[in-house]
């Protein structure tokens, strides 16, 4: 009797001591080897903590697309970045700027819910992804299988948009900020793009005031990507935005403070904000943003 | 009879011990149970909290995230707390220099799982997270865009 149930009892003691516990958090710095030349161990000019506080949500592609179909405007690949060339994306520099550029252009595709060429878009992210030792976090087998079935492409959006946060994470947690903020860099480039091809085609006063608060956001990036600036690709880069911050000078942005107003609702908090904030742009300075950040644009894509 | 009890013992430990882990909470699961409290809000950003409690005559742990907000848009803002930690995160947000909103409200002591922001403003917000009472916490805040205003 006794030995029947220690023959029972064995094997599960055995099992369960083996079972891996599924919710151990990796640590894929130990699983993957990163080369020296993507690691940035040159001196920061301000503090990692610091650029934590600029660099979240500096530019959403969610938002920037949810704006231009909101205005009605129909959905056109040809304002898409060419994937083509994404073999020739040999540095780590340009790997990650152009991450950050498909990926806004999966942001577009995705609010419209066109997945006809997103395979292309999705296979080029995963291609410099792996470049820059990020690919472990981007789903591709998921979102493939998404595309090819046309199905629940909320989660399309949702797994994306997440991948791309958690290869943001990975990297600024790695000593790899520099990567980080060139995919952020890239998303920014290629959402003022989006909106200035949009323009061109339908003129829109709330687009063009997109374009014009952009001034905010441009200044954040500037900050952040100056901590590179040793880097010849990124001084580079700082240059040919330099250009377009200096035409920024002529936008002007006004605050007009109010009291926040709370309502509840359904046990939810709902706060109005109530400021007000004016933005003057003239059509001049319009299409000098425009027309710089589409140069700065082409030249990384390789138009 | 004795081999019998140590054997029962030593199973009862290591299968409780396992499933304890098993049963814990991730932050990624704390994400996608935020995500699904946001509803058809879309995913924006995720911001997972770990602070131990404050230590006796101490302020209270806290963690910062800064965001870059757009004018004329709503954004909801989910708190998930961990259950395998006794904290309920509080959370506020702040523009430059002013408290805008939190989900705590100390007055009536209403506890709000889900703000919803019109910004109406582009510029950089704080998020500052504590925990109720400087209690140890695993929480998640998620951002999601709403709409367009």
């Amino acid at each position: 009797m006794n030995k029947r149930l220690i023959y029972i009892l064995l094997p599960l003691l055995i099992f369960a001591a083996c079972r891996s516990d599924k919710q151990k958090d990796v640590d894929f710095s130990k699983e993957f080897e990163v080369p020296d030349s993507v690691i940035y161990d040159g001196e920061l000019e301000i503090s990692e903590q610091a650029m934590d506080d600029i660099v979240q949500n500096i530019s959403s592609p969610v938002e920037i697309a949810a704006l231009i179909k909101s205005i009605g405007v129909p959905f056109s690949k040809d304002y898409l970045a060419t994937t083509d060339f994404v073999d020739d994306y040999n540095t780590s520099f340009k790997k990650a700027i152009g991450l950050g550029i498909f990926g806004a252009d999966l942001g577009y595709q995705n609010m419209y819910n066109k997945t006809g060429g997103v395979i292309d878009y999705i296979s080029a992210i995963k291609t410099l992804a792996d470049g820059i030792r990020v690919g472990q976090f981007f789903d591709f087998t998921t979102l493939k299988r998404l595309v090819t079935n046309n199905q629940n492409l909320d989660s399309l959006m949702y797994i994306s948009v997440q991948n791309f946060n958690q290869m943001d994470r990975y990297l600024r947690e790695n000593n790899r900020s520099n990567l980080s903020s060139l995919i952020v860099t890239g998303v920014w480039i290629e959402s003022i793009y989006l909106l200035g091809e949009v323009i061109k085609e339908a003129p829109n006063a709330e687009l063009s005031e997109k374009i014009g608060e952009q001034k905010i956001i441009l200044s954040n990036l500037m900050l952040l990507l100056k901590n590179y600036e040793r880097d010849p690709s990124i001084k580079k880069l700082i240059d040919d935005l330099s250009e377009i911050q200096e035409i920024y000078r002529d936008v002007t942005i006004t605050y007009e403070r109010g009291e926040p107003e709370s309502i509840e609702q359904d046990g939810m908090l709902i706060i109005i904000q109530n400021d007000k904030q004016y933005i003057e742009i003239s059509n001049e300075t319009l299409f000098k943003i425009i027309d710089k950040t589409a140069k700065v644009r082409n030249n990384i894509i390789q138009l | 009879m004795r081999n019998i009890y140590i054997i029962f013992a030593l199973f009862a430990i290591i299968l409780l011990g396992n499933s304890n882990k098993l049963s814990a909470q991730s932050g990624q699961e704390l994400v996608d149970i935020c995500g699904m409290i946001a509803g058809d809000a879309t995913y924006l950003k995720d911001f997972p909290i770990k602070l131990d409690a404050a230590k006796t005559g101490e302020e209270p742990p806290t963690a910062r995230y800064s965001v870059v907000l757009s004018k004329n848009t709503e954004y909801l803002f989910s708190i998930c707390n961990s259950k395998d930690y006794p904290g309920e995160a509080i959370f506020h947000l702040y523009d430059n220099n002013r408290l805008i909103t939190t989900n705590y409200i100390i007055a009536t002591g209403k506890y709000y799982p889900k703000v919803s922001f019109k910004c109406s403003s582009t510029g950089v917000y704080h998020i500052f997270i504590t925990f109720k009472e400087g209690e140890q916490g695993l929480a998640v805040t998620l951002l999601s865009f709403v709409k367009r205003l």
